[in-house]
């Protein structure tokens, strides 16, 4: 009866070793100088080396790729504190560089893994070995990244305005409000400078529609090319723009606008066998106690933009308060 | 058809669940603070039975406005199903990093090891004091990265609710010199909490 007994757990351990051979997660045993003691199918196939070539080699000098400090810290937090530690392929995308699994159709160069590293033969609560398993996510991980990469690219069309490139209304509006809010938490100076293209009705009705958009698009370059990287450009309107000059004064955005005005004055649009030149009147106003608001902030620039086209045009004034 | 169960927990039970928590919570400090070299302080944990959609307010040591990052981790033993979050407050990754013994690595990615290293010992070691505590081996699926440097109330939304309570234990751990703040969530399943109740009624017979 014993001997018929033991030979039944021979068979089922045997049918174990089997399952766990076969199973498509790489599995490792390491020993306490990081050793390769043991591995499976999954790990033999995807590395082409031999459970006996690899048997009692440190596992750094057979995968180099292995960054061997951070690895060793995440196996002796499991070694010394008989904890499971997990890695994620968000942290590294591999442990063990191996060939993405669909090499033709798949995207990925590589596999993806995720790795659960877990404390064995701990009977006497010493940790003597550990065990490595290793999960193929290079789909998951394909899919998020992608996602991750379409919903950027929507995020930047929707705050883009198509013909300018320059931020939309609502977005822009947005960034206006937030960097009202920064400026008068931390009583830092900051302007608003709104401007728009003069009798634009007339170079529409003169030169065409296209030929308007291609002043459009050139007061936009014009000011993409004289704005820092720090001020936030958008399309307000129409022939209508916006521009927030962040820790700049009244004073220091009159030479901005002055600038741009000219620079503006100066260029020539040419559309087709058409050109022409125009011009941009602009208002500027400063961050200011009085103004309670973001709207309140664009009124106040609004209305300094209405006194240059008062004062005929194609010109720079600041507001100065009601 | 959905069967309407009302589950609860009497005084007696919360009570047990507290103390359950406070050992395990205590043994998962020890592990942080041998792994950090530092001294944890430790808290009371607050067991409540919660909708899940209230669950922002059982986050009590976080607060709303701050941007936070998180991981969580789903487990399940003995018909006792769950989920642990771990919910870092972004400020004391600063401070975090002046205690991490990775030394030449300065990548930019530090954060989320040190998330994954804190959720690693947090949430494994409280595992498994609950376990050995209510006599259950819990497996734990692979932890997700909820997110990173993103405000509370977008970390924690879940579109799709199947379970309507929760059984919350929520430890807020703080790390004694250091600016560092955060919040281990144990969310047990309405399924879960009868099977809890009763191993727990078990061990307050003794």
């Amino acid at each position: 009866m014993t001997t018929d007994n033991s030979s039944d757990n021979f068979k089922e351990f045997h049918s174990f070793m089997g399952m766990l051979q076969n199973l498509d997660v790489g599995l490792v045993v390491l020993d306490r100088e990081y050793n390769i003691q043991l591995w499976n199918n999954f790990m033999e196939s995807h590395s082409g080396l031999h459970p006996y070539e690899v048997r009692d080699q440190l596992l750094f000098d057979i995968f180099t790729e292995i960054n061997e400090e951070w690895f060793r810290h995440k196996a002796e937090c499991v070694f010394q504190l008989n904890t499971r530690a997990f890695t994620t392929w968000e942290q590294r995308p591999y442990l063990f560089k191996f060939k993405n699994y669909r090499p033709i159709t798949g995207s990925a160069e590589f596999m993806y893994q995720n790795v659960t590293i877990i404390p064995l033969d701990s009977s006497v609560g010493v940790v003597e070995r550990i065990g490595i398993i290793v999960y193929d996510v290079t789909d998951v991980a394909v899919n998020r990244i992608e996602l991750k990469a379409v919903n950027d690219e929507l995020k930047r069309l929707s705050r883009t305005d198509k013909l300018t490139g320059l931020f939309n209304r609502g977005y822009w509006e947005e960034c206006l409000s937030k960097e009202f809010k920064r400026a008068k938490r931390y009583e830092q100076v900051s302007s608003l400078i709104m401007f728009d293209i003069d009798h634009f009705k007339h170079v529409n009705d003169q030169y065409g529609h296209p030929a308007g958009d291609a002043a459009i698009k050139n007061t936009a370059d014009a000011l993409i090319m004289n704005m820092r990287e720090t001020d936030v450009a958008g399309r307000y309107g129409g022939e209508e723009y916006a521009i927030v000059l962040i820790n700049t004064s009244a004073e220091q955005a009159k030479i901005f606008a002055e600038r741009l005005r000219k620079h503006i004055e100066e260029s020539v649009v040419h559309y087709q066998d058409i050109s022409f030149q125009y011009t941009v009147s602009l208002g500027i106003a400063e961050l200011s106690d009085g103004i309670s608001n973001h709207e309140e902030w664009m009124e106040a620039a609004d209305h300094a933009l209405y006194q240059s086209k008062e004062g005929g045009r194609n010109c720079v004034s600041v507001y100065k308060g009601k | 058809m959905n069967q309407t169960v009302t589950v609860s927990i009497t005084e007696d039970q919360r009570d047990c669940y507290q103390e359950i928590s406070n050992v395990a919570m205590g043994q998962a400090a020890d592990l942080l603070a041998r792994l950090l070299d530092v001294k944890v302080i430790l808290p009371i944990p607050v067991v409540n039975l919660i909708e899940v959609n209230e669950l922002r307010m059982a986050l009590s040591g976080i607060e709303n406005t701050e941007s936070v990052s998180g991981v969580c981790q789903g487990f399940i033993g003995n018909g006792i199903s769950g989920e642990a979050l771990l919910i870092f407050n972004d400020t004391s990754f600063a401070d975090i990093s002046s205690l991490l013994k990775y030394g030449g690595i300065t990548d930019s990615s530090l954060e989320l090891e040190l998330l994954m290293d804190v959720a690693n010992i947090l949430i494994g070691a409280c595992l498994r004091g609950v376990g050995e505590q209510l006599d259950v081996g819990f497996s734990q699926g692979h932890p997700v990265v909820l997110g990173q440097h993103v405000n509370l109330t977008d970390l924690i939304k879940a579109k799709n609710y199947r379970w309507t309570k929760t059984l919350a234990i929520e430890i807020n751990y703080k790390i004694e010199g250091y600016d560092i703040n955060c919040d281990l969530l144990l969310l047990f399943t309405e399924d879960a909490i009868g099977v809890l109740n009763e191993k727990v009624n078990y061990l307050l017979e003794d």
